[in-house]
Protein backbone atom coordinates (compact mmCIF):
# COMPACT_ATOMS: atom_id res chain seq x y z
CA UNK A 1 0.00 0.00 0.00
CA UNK A 2 1.42 3.64 -1.14
CA UNK A 3 2.22 5.55 2.22
CA UNK A 4 -0.30 8.52 2.48
CA UNK A 5 0.26 12.25 2.18
CA UNK A 6 -1.26 13.95 5.08
CA UNK A 7 -0.73 18.13 5.16
CA UNK A 8 -1.22 20.40 7.66
CA UNK A 9 -1.68 24.23 7.03
CA UNK A 10 -0.24 25.84 10.12
CA UNK A 11 -0.18 29.68 10.40
CA UNK A 12 2.47 31.50 12.93
CA UNK A 13 1.02 33.71 15.00
CA UNK A 14 2.29 36.16 17.68
CA UNK A 15 2.39 34.79 21.41
CA UNK A 16 0.15 36.68 22.92
CA UNK A 17 -3.35 38.34 22.14
CA UNK A 18 -2.30 41.74 24.08
CA UNK A 19 -1.48 43.52 21.41
CA UNK A 20 -2.15 47.63 20.92
CA UNK A 21 -2.75 50.54 18.59
CA UNK A 22 0.44 52.68 17.64
CA UNK A 23 -1.43 56.40 18.71
CA UNK A 24 0.05 57.95 15.93
CA UNK A 25 0.00 55.67 12.68
CA UNK A 26 -3.23 53.65 14.07
CA UNK A 27 -1.63 50.58 12.79
CA UNK A 28 -1.04 47.62 15.31
CA UNK A 29 2.01 47.55 17.32
CA UNK A 30 2.99 44.13 17.29
CA UNK A 31 6.88 45.21 18.07
CA UNK A 32 8.71 42.88 20.06
CA UNK A 33 5.99 40.05 20.03
CA UNK A 34 7.73 36.44 18.96
CA UNK A 35 5.90 34.69 16.33
CA UNK A 36 4.87 30.83 17.59
CA UNK A 37 2.54 28.21 15.87
CA UNK A 38 -0.87 28.83 16.02
CA UNK A 39 -1.98 26.52 19.22
CA UNK A 40 -5.06 25.53 17.54
CA UNK A 41 -2.93 23.97 14.52
CA UNK A 42 -0.83 21.54 16.85
CA UNK A 43 -3.69 20.03 17.29
CA UNK A 44 -3.92 19.33 13.26
CA UNK A 45 -0.05 18.55 13.92
CA UNK A 46 -1.00 15.97 16.72
CA UNK A 47 -3.13 14.42 14.48
CA UNK A 48 -1.49 14.07 11.22
CA UNK A 49 1.32 12.22 13.99
CA UNK A 50 -1.33 9.89 15.09
CA UNK A 51 -2.97 9.17 11.62
CA UNK A 52 0.65 8.14 10.58
CA UNK A 53 1.12 5.92 13.64
CA UNK A 54 -2.71 4.14 12.70
CA UNK A 55 -0.62 3.72 8.74
CA UNK A 56 2.32 4.61 6.59
CA UNK A 57 1.90 8.26 5.93
CA UNK A 58 4.09 11.12 5.33
CA UNK A 59 3.00 13.97 6.69
CA UNK A 60 3.93 17.78 5.51
CA UNK A 61 3.60 20.66 6.93
CA UNK A 62 2.34 24.01 4.67
CA UNK A 63 2.28 27.94 5.54
CA UNK A 64 2.30 31.12 4.00
CA UNK A 65 3.77 33.86 5.27
CA UNK A 66 7.23 35.35 5.08
CA UNK A 67 10.43 34.00 5.96
CA UNK A 68 11.09 33.85 9.91
CA UNK A 69 7.60 31.79 9.78
CA UNK A 70 9.97 28.86 9.04
CA UNK A 71 10.23 28.76 13.03
CA UNK A 72 6.61 27.56 13.10
CA UNK A 73 7.67 24.77 10.35
CA UNK A 74 10.58 24.03 12.57
CA UNK A 75 8.75 23.21 16.05
CA UNK A 76 5.99 21.05 13.43
CA UNK A 77 8.97 19.24 12.33
CA UNK A 78 10.34 18.81 16.03
CA UNK A 79 6.93 17.35 17.16
CA UNK A 80 7.77 14.83 14.10
CA UNK A 81 6.23 15.85 10.86
CA UNK A 82 8.62 15.10 8.79
CA UNK A 83 8.82 17.89 6.11
CA UNK A 84 7.64 21.64 5.62
CA UNK A 85 6.60 23.66 2.58
CA UNK A 86 6.65 27.68 3.18
CA UNK A 87 4.90 29.99 0.59
CA UNK A 88 6.82 33.15 0.97
CA UNK A 89 6.54 35.71 -1.32
CA UNK A 90 5.98 39.79 -1.42
CA UNK A 91 3.19 39.43 -4.43
CA UNK A 92 1.48 36.96 -1.31
CA UNK A 93 1.13 39.95 1.19
CA UNK A 94 -1.52 41.56 2.37
CA UNK A 95 -4.12 38.92 1.07
CA UNK A 96 -7.39 37.85 2.96
CA UNK A 97 -8.78 34.52 3.45
CA UNK A 98 -9.43 34.28 0.01
CA UNK A 99 -6.36 34.84 -1.55
CA UNK A 100 -4.98 32.61 1.25
CA UNK A 101 -7.01 30.01 0.54
CA UNK A 102 -5.98 30.34 -3.48
CA UNK A 103 -2.06 30.35 -2.55
CA UNK A 104 -2.58 27.37 -0.26
CA UNK A 105 -5.11 25.11 -2.86
CA UNK A 106 -2.15 26.03 -5.32
CA UNK A 107 0.68 24.67 -3.49
CA UNK A 108 -1.04 21.32 -2.59
CA UNK A 109 -1.86 20.65 -5.56
CA UNK A 110 1.81 21.56 -6.62
CA UNK A 111 2.86 19.01 -3.45
CA UNK A 112 0.73 16.42 -5.42
CA UNK A 113 -0.94 12.99 -4.46
CA UNK A 114 -2.27 14.68 -1.11
CA UNK A 115 -5.04 12.30 0.62
CA UNK A 116 -5.64 14.49 3.17
CA UNK A 117 -5.65 18.07 4.38
CA UNK A 118 -5.62 19.16 8.27
CA UNK A 119 -6.21 22.49 9.43
CA UNK A 120 -6.66 23.36 13.21
CA UNK A 121 -10.42 25.36 13.47
CA UNK A 122 -9.21 28.68 13.43
CA UNK A 123 -6.27 31.49 13.99
CA UNK A 124 -6.17 32.87 17.46
CA UNK A 125 -5.43 36.32 15.99
CA UNK A 126 -7.99 36.41 13.29
CA UNK A 127 -10.33 34.05 14.32
CA UNK A 128 -11.93 33.27 11.34
CA UNK A 129 -11.41 29.92 10.39
CA UNK A 130 -12.27 30.54 7.04
CA UNK A 131 -9.43 29.15 5.12
CA UNK A 132 -10.12 25.78 5.72
CA UNK A 133 -13.73 25.21 3.91
CA UNK A 134 -12.38 27.55 1.11
CA UNK A 135 -9.05 25.46 0.18
CA UNK A 136 -11.57 22.40 0.07
CA UNK A 137 -13.97 24.17 -2.46
CA UNK A 138 -10.80 25.17 -4.48
CA UNK A 139 -9.71 22.03 -4.17
CA UNK A 140 -13.67 20.24 -5.01
CA UNK A 141 -12.73 18.05 -1.72
CA UNK A 142 -16.04 17.07 0.75
CA UNK A 143 -15.37 18.42 4.17
CA UNK A 144 -15.51 17.98 7.68
CA UNK A 145 -15.16 20.97 9.87
CA UNK A 146 -15.13 20.80 13.46
CA UNK A 147 -14.11 17.52 13.73
CA UNK A 148 -14.11 16.16 17.62
CA UNK A 149 -11.97 13.13 16.64
CA UNK A 150 -11.19 11.26 13.11
CA UNK A 151 -9.63 7.93 12.15
CA UNK A 152 -8.82 6.36 9.21
CA UNK A 153 -11.81 3.52 8.76
CA UNK A 154 -10.42 1.70 5.36
CA UNK A 155 -7.80 2.25 3.26
CA UNK A 156 -8.94 5.05 1.35
CA UNK A 157 -11.72 6.35 4.25
CA UNK A 158 -11.70 8.42 6.97
CA UNK A 159 -14.59 8.64 9.67
CA UNK A 160 -15.66 11.82 11.79
CA UNK A 161 -17.57 12.79 15.03
CA UNK A 162 -18.62 16.59 14.42
CA UNK A 163 -20.16 18.03 17.31
CA UNK A 164 -22.67 21.00 16.14
CA UNK A 165 -24.14 22.76 18.44
CA UNK A 166 -27.49 20.34 18.86
CA UNK A 167 -26.25 17.22 16.93
CA UNK A 168 -23.28 14.93 17.29
CA UNK A 169 -22.49 13.52 13.67
CA UNK A 170 -20.67 10.87 12.21
CA UNK A 171 -19.57 11.19 8.71
CA UNK A 172 -17.62 8.97 6.58
CA UNK A 173 -15.44 10.63 4.09
CA UNK A 174 -13.64 9.14 0.90
CA UNK A 175 -10.06 10.37 0.71
CA UNK A 176 -9.03 13.21 -0.35
CA UNK A 177 -10.56 15.12 2.27
CA UNK A 178 -9.59 18.26 4.52
CA UNK A 179 -11.11 18.17 7.93
CA UNK A 180 -10.96 20.78 10.17
CA UNK A 181 -10.06 19.89 13.62
CA UNK A 182 -11.43 20.99 17.51
CA UNK A 183 -9.04 21.53 19.79
CA UNK A 184 -10.48 18.71 22.24
CA UNK A 185 -10.07 16.01 20.05
CA UNK A 186 -5.98 15.36 21.14
CA UNK A 187 -3.28 16.77 23.41
CA UNK A 188 -0.11 17.83 21.24
CA UNK A 189 2.99 16.16 22.21
CA UNK A 190 6.20 18.19 23.17
CA UNK A 191 8.80 17.42 20.88
CA UNK A 192 11.51 15.61 22.48
CA UNK A 193 15.38 16.50 22.11
CA UNK A 194 16.35 14.11 19.78
CA UNK A 195 13.18 14.99 17.93
CA UNK A 196 14.60 18.75 18.15
CA UNK A 197 17.63 17.69 16.81
CA UNK A 198 16.41 15.49 13.88
CA UNK A 199 14.02 18.55 12.49
CA UNK A 200 17.11 20.64 11.38
CA UNK A 201 17.73 17.87 9.19
CA UNK A 202 13.99 17.07 7.89
CA UNK A 203 14.15 19.23 4.58
CA UNK A 204 11.80 22.55 4.82
CA UNK A 205 11.51 23.87 1.35
CA UNK A 206 10.28 27.69 0.23
CA UNK A 207 8.46 28.65 -2.51
CA UNK A 208 8.13 31.69 -3.97
CA UNK A 209 6.24 32.70 -6.60
CA UNK A 210 7.77 31.46 -9.91
CA UNK A 211 7.45 28.10 -8.24
CA UNK A 212 3.76 27.66 -8.09
CA UNK A 213 1.12 27.75 -10.95
CA UNK A 214 -1.02 31.13 -9.99
CA UNK A 215 -3.18 33.66 -11.31
CA UNK A 216 -1.64 36.99 -10.51
CA UNK A 217 -4.95 38.19 -10.30
CA UNK A 218 -5.69 36.30 -7.12
CA UNK A 219 -2.89 36.93 -5.08
CA UNK A 220 -2.43 39.85 -2.21
CA UNK A 221 -4.46 42.49 -1.73
CA UNK A 222 -5.54 42.56 -5.44
CA UNK A 223 -6.88 38.68 -5.34
CA UNK A 224 -8.58 40.10 -1.92
CA UNK A 225 -12.29 41.53 -2.04
CA UNK A 226 -11.61 42.54 1.60
CA UNK A 227 -10.29 45.59 3.19
CA UNK A 228 -9.51 46.77 6.37
CA UNK A 229 -10.66 50.17 6.64
CA UNK A 230 -10.65 51.14 10.67
CA UNK A 231 -8.00 49.27 13.33
CA UNK A 232 -9.06 50.25 17.08
CA UNK A 233 -9.46 49.43 20.34
CA UNK A 234 -12.92 48.66 21.83
CA UNK A 235 -13.52 51.14 24.64
CA UNK A 236 -16.24 49.75 27.26
CA UNK A 237 -19.19 51.99 28.27
CA UNK A 238 -18.43 53.45 31.52
CA UNK A 239 -21.25 53.59 34.00
CA UNK A 240 -21.68 55.27 37.05
CA UNK A 241 -21.15 52.90 40.21
CA UNK A 242 -23.18 52.95 43.47
CA UNK A 243 -20.65 51.76 45.88
CA UNK A 244 -21.62 49.08 48.28
CA UNK A 245 -19.90 49.35 52.13
CA UNK A 246 -19.70 48.05 55.06
CA UNK A 247 -19.69 44.12 55.72
CA UNK A 248 -20.44 42.02 53.82
CA UNK A 249 -23.79 41.10 55.15
CA UNK A 250 -24.21 44.81 55.21
CA UNK A 251 -23.13 45.21 51.58
CA UNK A 252 -25.40 42.26 50.81
CA UNK A 253 -28.39 43.67 51.97
CA UNK A 254 -28.19 46.97 50.04
CA UNK A 255 -27.74 45.10 46.73
CA UNK A 256 -30.73 43.08 47.63
CA UNK A 257 -32.64 45.93 48.16
CA UNK A 258 -31.50 47.35 45.03
CA UNK A 259 -31.62 44.26 42.70
CA UNK A 260 -35.69 44.29 44.54
CA UNK A 261 -36.20 48.07 43.34
CA UNK A 262 -34.93 47.08 39.81
CA UNK A 263 -37.32 43.52 39.70
CA UNK A 264 -34.69 41.82 38.97
CA UNK A 265 -34.98 39.22 42.24
CA UNK B 1 -35.30 49.79 -10.31
CA UNK B 2 -36.02 46.91 -7.23
CA UNK B 3 -33.94 47.33 -4.26
CA UNK B 4 -31.07 46.07 -3.43
CA UNK B 5 -31.72 42.67 -1.28
CA UNK B 6 -30.17 41.97 1.73
CA UNK B 7 -30.37 38.27 2.99
CA UNK B 8 -30.33 36.14 6.31
CA UNK B 9 -29.71 32.69 5.87
CA UNK B 10 -32.34 31.02 8.15
CA UNK B 11 -30.42 27.97 10.17
CA UNK B 12 -32.28 24.86 11.78
CA UNK B 13 -31.32 23.85 15.15
CA UNK B 14 -33.23 20.14 15.56
CA UNK B 15 -36.83 20.92 14.24
CA UNK B 16 -36.76 24.82 15.24
CA UNK B 17 -34.71 27.71 13.75
CA UNK B 18 -31.77 28.96 15.26
CA UNK B 19 -32.27 31.70 17.79
CA UNK B 20 -29.20 33.52 16.00
CA UNK B 21 -31.47 34.00 12.68
CA UNK B 22 -33.93 35.78 14.69
CA UNK B 23 -31.49 38.09 15.85
CA UNK B 24 -30.10 38.71 12.48
CA UNK B 25 -33.47 39.44 11.11
CA UNK B 26 -34.12 41.84 13.48
CA UNK B 27 -30.80 43.63 12.60
CA UNK B 28 -31.34 43.27 8.40
CA UNK B 29 -34.77 45.03 9.42
CA UNK B 30 -32.72 48.06 11.05
CA UNK B 31 -30.42 48.28 8.74
CA UNK B 32 -32.63 48.19 5.73
CA UNK B 33 -35.27 50.83 6.12
CA UNK B 34 -36.53 51.25 3.19
CA UNK B 35 -33.24 51.25 1.00
CA UNK B 36 -32.96 47.12 1.13
CA UNK B 37 -35.45 44.11 0.13
CA UNK B 38 -34.61 41.87 3.04
CA UNK B 39 -35.21 38.07 2.62
CA UNK B 40 -35.12 35.27 4.76
CA UNK B 41 -33.43 31.91 3.24
CA UNK B 42 -35.07 28.72 4.63
CA UNK B 43 -34.38 25.17 3.56
CA UNK B 44 -36.51 22.95 4.84
CA UNK B 45 -38.17 19.25 4.76
CA UNK B 46 -41.72 18.89 2.70
CA UNK B 47 -43.65 18.62 5.81
CA UNK B 48 -41.57 21.65 7.73
CA UNK B 49 -43.16 24.62 8.29
CA UNK B 50 -40.49 26.53 10.39
CA UNK B 51 -41.23 30.28 8.14
CA UNK B 52 -43.66 30.64 10.42
CA UNK B 53 -41.27 30.75 13.34
CA UNK B 54 -39.67 33.46 10.87
CA UNK B 55 -42.59 35.47 10.00
CA UNK B 56 -43.15 37.39 13.60
CA UNK B 57 -39.54 39.48 12.34
CA UNK B 58 -40.91 40.34 9.14
CA UNK B 59 -38.70 39.92 6.93
CA UNK B 60 -39.70 41.44 3.59
CA UNK B 61 -39.76 38.18 1.92
CA UNK B 62 -39.13 34.55 3.03
CA UNK B 63 -37.88 32.10 0.50
CA UNK B 64 -38.63 28.34 0.78
CA UNK B 65 -36.70 25.67 -0.55
CA UNK B 66 -38.66 22.33 0.04
CA UNK B 67 -36.75 19.45 -0.32
CA UNK B 68 -36.60 16.22 2.02
CA UNK B 69 -32.57 16.14 1.33
CA UNK B 70 -31.68 19.69 2.96
CA UNK B 71 -32.27 19.35 6.80
CA UNK B 72 -29.39 16.66 6.64
CA UNK B 73 -27.34 17.99 3.74
CA UNK B 74 -23.50 18.41 3.95
CA UNK B 75 -21.78 22.03 3.83
CA UNK B 76 -20.76 21.65 0.39
CA UNK B 77 -24.40 20.95 -1.07
CA UNK B 78 -25.79 24.35 1.44
CA UNK B 79 -23.39 26.33 -0.38
CA UNK B 80 -23.86 24.49 -3.79
CA UNK B 81 -27.95 25.30 -3.72
CA UNK B 82 -27.25 28.57 -2.29
CA UNK B 83 -24.60 29.77 -4.84
CA UNK B 84 -27.90 28.51 -7.47
CA UNK B 85 -30.23 31.18 -5.57
CA UNK B 86 -27.26 33.53 -5.56
CA UNK B 87 -27.07 33.49 -9.16
CA UNK B 88 -30.84 33.58 -9.70
CA UNK B 89 -31.37 36.74 -7.59
CA UNK B 90 -28.09 38.46 -7.45
CA UNK B 91 -28.17 39.73 -3.60
CA UNK B 92 -26.52 42.96 -2.08
CA UNK B 93 -25.13 41.10 0.96
CA UNK B 94 -25.62 37.82 2.40
CA UNK B 95 -26.18 37.30 6.66
CA UNK B 96 -24.90 34.32 8.56
CA UNK B 97 -25.06 33.17 12.11
CA UNK B 98 -21.25 32.75 13.59
CA UNK B 99 -22.37 29.09 14.72
CA UNK B 100 -20.18 25.86 13.52
CA UNK B 101 -22.77 25.41 10.61
CA UNK B 102 -22.59 29.27 9.29
CA UNK B 103 -19.18 29.25 9.89
CA UNK B 104 -18.73 25.73 8.17
CA UNK B 105 -21.02 26.58 5.34
CA UNK B 106 -20.63 31.07 4.64
CA UNK B 107 -16.11 30.17 3.63
CA UNK B 108 -17.24 27.21 1.46
CA UNK B 109 -19.91 29.67 -0.91
CA UNK B 110 -17.43 32.58 -0.44
CA UNK B 111 -15.06 30.49 -2.46
CA UNK B 112 -17.39 29.65 -4.85
CA UNK B 113 -18.72 33.20 -5.13
CA UNK B 114 -14.92 34.11 -5.42
CA UNK B 115 -16.28 37.19 -2.99
CA UNK B 116 -15.63 38.68 0.31
CA UNK B 117 -16.74 37.06 4.05
CA UNK B 118 -16.07 38.87 7.17
CA UNK B 119 -16.27 36.52 10.16
CA UNK B 120 -18.03 36.77 13.71
CA UNK B 121 -18.94 39.53 13.40
CA UNK B 122 -20.03 42.09 16.40
CA UNK B 123 -21.72 44.92 14.62
CA UNK B 124 -22.83 45.86 10.68
CA UNK B 125 -24.03 49.06 9.02
CA UNK B 126 -24.26 50.44 5.59
CA UNK B 127 -22.55 53.39 3.98
CA UNK B 128 -24.88 53.49 1.47
CA UNK B 129 -25.16 50.15 -0.25
CA UNK B 130 -21.54 48.91 1.19
CA UNK B 131 -21.84 46.87 4.12
CA UNK B 132 -19.49 47.81 6.85
CA UNK B 133 -18.61 44.62 9.08
CA UNK B 134 -17.07 45.23 12.12
CA UNK B 135 -15.03 41.94 13.25
CA UNK B 136 -12.99 41.27 16.68
CA UNK B 137 -9.57 40.27 16.26
CA UNK B 138 -6.67 39.14 18.85
CA UNK B 139 -8.60 37.61 21.23
CA UNK B 140 -11.76 40.39 20.77
CA UNK B 141 -8.30 43.09 22.15
CA UNK B 142 -9.04 44.84 18.62
CA UNK B 143 -11.89 45.82 16.52
CA UNK B 144 -11.70 45.67 12.63
CA UNK B 145 -14.09 47.24 10.41
CA UNK B 146 -14.45 45.53 6.99
CA UNK B 147 -15.80 46.57 3.76
CA UNK B 148 -15.76 44.22 0.34
CA UNK B 149 -16.42 47.50 -2.03
CA UNK B 150 -15.78 45.55 -5.82
CA UNK B 151 -17.48 42.06 -5.12
CA UNK B 152 -20.98 41.25 -4.51
CA UNK B 153 -22.43 39.44 -2.35
CA UNK B 154 -20.70 41.10 0.45
CA UNK B 155 -20.90 38.55 3.28
CA UNK B 156 -20.60 38.19 6.81
CA UNK B 157 -21.07 36.01 9.80
CA UNK B 158 -22.17 37.46 12.99
CA UNK B 159 -21.31 35.96 16.56
CA UNK B 160 -24.72 34.60 18.38
CA UNK B 161 -26.11 36.98 20.71
CA UNK B 162 -24.61 40.38 19.66
CA UNK B 163 -27.76 41.84 18.41
CA UNK B 164 -31.70 41.35 20.43
CA UNK B 165 -34.74 39.67 18.03
CA UNK B 166 -37.60 41.97 18.92
CA UNK B 167 -40.39 40.87 16.79
CA UNK B 168 -42.20 43.68 14.45
CA UNK B 169 -45.00 44.72 12.27
CA UNK B 170 -45.55 43.44 8.66
CA UNK B 171 -46.43 40.27 6.48
CA UNK B 172 -43.46 38.75 5.04
CA UNK B 173 -44.34 37.34 1.28
CA UNK B 174 -43.54 33.32 0.90
CA UNK B 175 -41.98 32.36 -2.18
CA UNK B 176 -41.21 28.81 -2.76
CA UNK B 177 -38.32 28.19 -4.63
CA UNK B 178 -36.52 25.34 -6.42
CA UNK B 179 -33.02 24.69 -6.73
CA UNK B 180 -31.23 21.42 -8.28
CA UNK B 181 -29.87 19.29 -5.16
CA UNK B 182 -26.47 18.23 -6.36
CA UNK B 183 -25.15 15.29 -4.20
CA UNK B 184 -22.13 15.08 -2.69
CA UNK B 185 -20.64 11.54 -3.06
CA UNK B 186 -17.71 11.79 -1.35
CA UNK B 187 -19.10 12.67 2.30
CA UNK B 188 -22.00 10.91 3.71
CA UNK B 189 -24.06 11.38 7.30
CA UNK B 190 -23.96 8.24 8.84
CA UNK B 191 -25.39 8.94 12.36
CA UNK B 192 -26.99 12.23 13.54
CA UNK B 193 -27.91 12.13 17.38
CA UNK B 194 -29.42 14.82 19.06
CA UNK B 195 -27.27 15.91 22.14
CA UNK B 196 -29.69 16.06 24.69
CA UNK B 197 -28.47 18.95 26.29
CA UNK B 198 -30.65 20.53 29.01
CA UNK B 199 -28.38 23.08 30.69
CA UNK B 200 -28.51 26.44 28.79
CA UNK B 201 -25.36 28.50 27.78
CA UNK B 202 -23.80 31.19 29.04
CA UNK B 203 -24.81 33.19 26.45
CA UNK B 204 -29.15 32.51 26.67
CA UNK B 205 -29.01 33.31 30.44
CA UNK B 206 -30.81 36.21 31.68
CA UNK B 207 -28.76 35.80 35.17
CA UNK B 208 -24.85 34.83 34.95
CA UNK B 209 -22.84 34.57 38.20
CA UNK B 210 -19.72 35.13 36.58
CA UNK B 211 -16.03 34.08 38.20
CA UNK B 212 -12.49 35.15 37.59
CA UNK B 213 -9.21 34.46 38.98
CA UNK B 214 -10.27 35.77 42.02
CA UNK B 215 -12.68 33.33 42.60
CA UNK B 216 -10.88 30.52 41.29
CA UNK B 217 -10.97 27.91 45.01
CA UNK B 218 -13.56 25.63 45.02
CA UNK B 219 -15.41 26.84 48.15
CA UNK B 220 -15.89 29.92 46.15
CA UNK B 221 -16.91 28.23 42.97
CA UNK B 222 -19.44 26.03 45.32
CA UNK B 223 -21.15 29.29 47.02
CA UNK B 224 -21.56 30.69 43.10
CA UNK B 225 -23.50 27.77 41.91
CA UNK B 226 -25.52 27.33 44.87
CA UNK B 227 -26.04 31.61 44.08
CA UNK B 228 -26.49 30.88 40.56
CA UNK B 229 -29.20 28.16 41.21
CA UNK B 230 -31.17 30.84 43.47
CA UNK B 231 -31.46 33.00 40.99
CA UNK B 232 -31.93 30.75 38.28
CA UNK B 233 -29.19 32.08 36.42
CA UNK B 234 -26.18 30.16 35.27
CA UNK B 235 -22.42 30.60 36.10
CA UNK B 236 -19.84 32.35 33.54
CA UNK B 237 -15.97 32.45 34.00
CA UNK B 238 -13.05 34.53 32.61
CA UNK B 239 -10.57 32.96 30.53
CA UNK B 240 -8.23 32.12 33.37
CA UNK B 241 -10.96 29.51 34.89
CA UNK B 242 -11.76 27.59 31.47
CA UNK B 243 -7.89 25.89 32.46
CA UNK B 244 -10.15 24.42 35.38
CA UNK B 245 -11.68 20.63 34.85
CA UNK B 246 -14.98 21.73 35.91
CA UNK B 247 -15.24 24.61 33.22
CA UNK B 248 -14.68 24.62 29.61
CA UNK B 249 -14.77 27.29 26.67
CA UNK B 250 -18.67 27.15 26.17
CA UNK B 251 -18.66 28.92 29.89
CA UNK B 252 -15.95 31.58 28.88
CA UNK B 253 -17.44 35.09 28.43
CA UNK B 254 -15.71 37.25 26.04
CA UNK B 255 -12.65 36.69 24.46
CA UNK B 256 -13.92 34.53 20.87
CA UNK B 257 -16.45 33.09 23.46
CA UNK B 258 -19.83 34.48 24.20
CA UNK B 259 -21.09 37.77 23.83
CA UNK B 260 -23.83 38.17 26.59
CA UNK B 261 -26.78 40.13 27.22
CA UNK B 262 -28.19 38.93 30.39
CA UNK B 263 -30.51 41.30 32.69
CA UNK B 264 -28.14 40.45 36.00
CA UNK B 265 -24.90 39.38 35.95
CA UNK B 266 -22.74 39.35 39.30
CA UNK B 267 -19.25 39.89 38.32
CA UNK B 268 -17.04 38.15 41.68
CA UNK B 269 -13.08 38.15 41.65
CA UNK B 270 -12.52 39.50 37.96
CA UNK B 271 -10.60 42.42 37.01
CA UNK B 272 -11.96 43.22 34.25
CA UNK B 273 -9.91 42.79 30.30
CA UNK B 274 -11.00 44.94 27.63
CA UNK B 275 -12.22 41.64 25.84
CA UNK B 276 -14.10 40.40 28.94
CA UNK B 277 -15.67 44.04 29.67
CA UNK B 278 -16.59 44.01 26.05
CA UNK B 279 -18.15 40.74 26.19
CA UNK B 280 -20.57 41.28 28.90
CA UNK B 281 -21.19 45.45 28.69
CA UNK B 282 -25.01 45.18 27.40
CA UNK B 283 -26.10 43.46 30.56
CA UNK B 284 -28.63 45.71 32.12
CA UNK B 285 -27.85 45.68 35.32
CA UNK B 286 -23.94 44.95 36.74
CA UNK B 287 -22.40 44.25 39.59
CA UNK B 288 -18.38 43.49 40.66
CA UNK B 289 -16.93 42.46 43.65
CA UNK B 290 -13.68 42.55 44.06
CA UNK B 291 -10.43 42.92 46.56
CA UNK B 292 -9.18 45.27 44.38
CA UNK B 293 -10.43 49.03 44.61
CA UNK B 294 -8.79 49.72 41.33
CA UNK B 295 -10.17 47.05 39.29
CA UNK B 296 -11.34 48.14 35.71
CA UNK B 297 -14.62 45.75 36.51
CA UNK B 298 -15.72 48.64 38.75
CA UNK B 299 -15.56 51.58 35.85
CA UNK B 300 -18.58 49.68 34.28
CA UNK B 301 -20.41 48.42 36.82
CA UNK B 302 -23.65 49.74 38.17
CA UNK B 303 -23.20 47.94 41.81
CA UNK B 304 -19.57 47.73 43.80
CA UNK B 305 -18.29 46.07 46.21
CA UNK B 306 -14.53 45.95 47.32
CA UNK B 307 -14.10 42.72 49.13
CA UNK B 308 -13.73 39.18 49.33
CA UNK B 309 -15.98 37.28 46.77
CA UNK B 310 -17.23 34.18 49.00
CA UNK B 311 -17.83 35.86 52.16
CA UNK B 312 -19.82 38.31 50.10
CA UNK B 313 -21.98 35.83 47.92
CA UNK B 314 -22.08 33.74 50.96
CA UNK B 315 -24.07 36.78 52.83
CA UNK B 316 -25.76 37.07 49.74
CA UNK B 317 -27.35 33.83 50.05
CA UNK B 318 -27.99 33.94 53.44
CA UNK B 319 -30.42 36.90 52.99
CA UNK B 320 -32.68 35.68 49.64
CA UNK B 321 -35.54 34.26 51.31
Amino acid sequence: MKPKTIVVCIKQVPETNEVTIDPQTHNLDRRGLAGIMNPFDKNAVEQALQLADQTPAKVVLLSMGPDDYAESLREGMAMGADAGYLLSDRAFAGADTLATGYVIAQAIKQIGEVDLVLFGRQAVDADTGQVGPIVAEFLHQPQITYAASLRLSGDNEITAERLLEDTKQTLVAQLPAVVTVRSELNTPRYPTPRNIQLSFEKPLTIWHHDDLDLDDSRLGQAGSPTIVTKVYEPKPTKRELTSLTGTPTEAASQLIKALKAHQLI
Amino acid sequence: MSKPELWVIAERRLDHVEPTTFQLLTKARQLAGDRFHTVAILFEATNDHLETELQPYAPDEIRIVRDDRFPTATDAEHADALAQLVAQYQPNSILFGATITGRSIAPRLQAKLLTGLTADCLDLRFDDETLVATKPSYGDNIMCEIICPDHRPQMATVRPNTFVAEPATGTAELTPVTVAFHPVERLQVKTATPVVNTATTVGDASRVVALGRGAANTATIDTATRLAEKLGGRIGVSRPLTDLDRFTHDDQIGQSGNTIHPDLILNFGISGAVQYLVGMQSAKTIVAVNSDSNAPIFDVADYGYVGDANAFMTALLAQFV
